[in-house]
């Protein structure tokens, strides 16, 4: 082509390029696209103009107990499993409604239905009259009475106990620290354990770059805002992506419902007390004192190993915010002999809500689950 | 004349054109002093990127007439560029120097903040005061009072359920 100017160029292909009549097939094609850009149009108009609120929460449930901010909930279900499963999500960052998010898309209806007797704990939204709550404070006082309650409700002699995202390690140190808790299986999903292999945050919270004292000290609370913000600087094109397939999909009803229900989870963040963001970072993050046995609560040590009832490791493949390696390290640490890891497809998020966790995560967890329930 | 050879051509054009920036850019980027192993290299990014969209398009522009699939394979486009571009942003934000600039740009918010913070905080709280209202630092320490009276009613909740199971074990025996 040699130096050829690019406008030449452009002006050949122009000409060169005769357009013969389409065939039926692609006239029918045309004409499903230009439908599904009408409908496109007539919910971007829907979305923008009368925004419905979705409803989110779908499952039956009561409240069974309430310590200060933090509420335990119990499930309706026909309860055929005898062991109760006490479920224990991440504290600040989001609220739990993503596990019981719509009717057919909810982890917490499929558990249900598949006769688990499933208790959630929320933690609940702190303000700053909170702000001296602790990691050790949920480890040895929350954990353990919201346990206890779910014995007592249930009337059962044991307990399963799931843990996700912070939930997992912070699960994992109630159950390491009180042996005599009959916790009869756990589950650690997507729950980061060894804090050196914890990716991004990891690094960006290294005590090299990061003073949390001073952070905390000047700022007390980490306000939801900034909690959104770091998350969003993990992946900064998530947005761009989300607006992408928000737009391709606009036709679809059923997906902008989803869609819906979703982005006002993804957009409600909670914040950190100060006291807890402190010991979080620092002694997680900073000093990966979990899995090297170095953390005390409540006067007693944390040792992983004394974790010796069955245990299911469940890490996201593409999950950036608790990668696979630091999930799968607990498999390592515990005393069980009974263990076992998955590794399935999706990101933090989608490894438990959507239609791909339907597929992959919750028939392998209720599967695991019930054998041994 | 054969409309698939005169959309090669625009391609090989514009694909040259990107490769020759792409080096530029790698040329630039390697005079600049990296923070070394975390360093970008964006001809290893570019490329595949590069390779994949001008197939797509050929591919795209090769039909005659257009078809609805060029919407897919737009989105698909679309898809993979974003994609690239989180690519390179987490390789960049993975380096050391990244979490080093973090850092320090958070020192330096928090340097600005603080002061700033203490001194609203002051002066909302001399302005409640005037008007006879419950600062915020008061209504906080009313809920924390609340919160430990709570503790406090729950350790008495858990005593009396100790006493009760002792008492309980002794009647059995």
């Amino acid at each position: 082509m040699g130096q050829e100017r690019f406008a030449d160029v452009v002006e050949r292909f122009t000409q060169g390029y005769q357009v013969p009549a389409p065939a039926p097939e692609v006239r029918q094609r045309w004409g499903e696209e230009i439908e599904r850009a009408q409908r496109r149009m007539a919910n971007f108009a829907r979305l923008m103009l009368d925004p419905v609120e979705p409803k989110t929460g779908p499952t039956a449930r009561q409240e069974v107990f309430r310590k200060n901010k933090s509420r335990l909930y119990r499930y309706e279900s026909p309860r055929t499993h005898r062991t109760p499963l006490l479920f224990v999500p991440n504290l600040g960052i989001s609220r739990p409604y993503i596990f019981d998010l719509l009717p057919g898309g909810s982890f917490v209806e499929y558990m249900t239905a598949q006769g688990f007797d499933f208790y959630l704990l929320d933690w609940g939204v702190f303000g700053p009259e909170d702000n001296g709550l602790t990691v050790e404070d949920c480890v040895t006082r929350i954990l353990p009475r919201m346990a206890a309650k779910v014995l007592e409700s249930s009337g059962a002699a044991g307990l399963s106990v799931l843990g996700y995202c912070m939930g997992g390690p912070l699960a994992a140190s109630f159950v390491a620290t009180f042996p005599e808790v009959p916790v009869q299986n756990f589950i650690n999903m997507a729950g980061p354990i060894d804090f050196a292999k914890a990716g991004l945050f990891a690094l960006w919270l290294d005590k090299r770059f990061f003073n949390v004292d001073r952070f905390v000290d000047v700022i007390g609370a980490v306000p939801a805002d900034m909690v959104r913000a770091g998350f969003k600087l993990l992946k900064p094109t998530m947005d761009l992506s989300t607006s992408l397939n928000l737009w391709w999909n606009l036709w679809n009803d059923t997906y902008v419902e989803g869609f819906t229900a979703l982005n006002k989870w993804a957009n409600e963040y909670v914040a950190f007390p100060a006291e807890f963001f402190r010991h979080w970072v620092g002694d997680f993050y900073q000093q990966n004192k979990l899995v090297r046995g170095e953390l005390r609560m409540g006067g007693r040590r944390v040792d992983l190993s004394r974790i010796t009832c069955p245990v299911f490791v469940i890490g996201a493949r593409e999950d950036y915010i608790a990668p696979p390696a630091c999930v799968k390290a607990f498999l390592d640490v515990v005393g069980s002999r009974d263990k076992e890891y998955a590794e399935l497809p999706g990101g933090h998020i989608s490894l438990i809500a959507g239609r791909g966790a339907a597929t992959h995560c919750w028939p392998k967890v209720s599967s695991w689950l019930a054998r041994r329930s | 004349m054969d409309p698939n050879a005169a959309s090669q051509q625009l391609f090989d054009l514009w694909k040259r054109q990107i490769e020759e920036g792409t080096q530029a850019w790698a040329r630039m980027m390697a005079e600049v002093p990296g923070p070394g192993a975390g360093a970008v290299d964006p001809t290893a990014f570019w490329r595949p990127l590069m390779d994949q969209g001008v197939a797509t398009w050929s591919r795209i522009l090769g039909q005659a007439p257009a078809s609805p699939d060029l919407m897919a394979q737009w989105k698909q486009f679309l898809d993979q560029w974003i994609e690239a571009w989180s690519k390179a942003l987490g390789q960049a934000m993975g380096t050391e120097a990244f979490a080093q600039a973090l850092g320090s740009y958070l020192d330096r918010w928090l340097l600005s903040q603080g002061p700033a913070k203490k001194a609203s905080e002051q002066s909302a709280e001399a302005m409640l005061q005037a008007l006879g209202l419950p600062s915020r630092s008061q209504v906080t320490s009313v809920a924390r009072q609340l919160v430990e009276l709570d503790e406090r009613l729950e350790r008495l909740e858990d005593g009396i359920a100790a006493l009760r199971r002792g008492r309980d074990g002794k009647e059995s025996q």
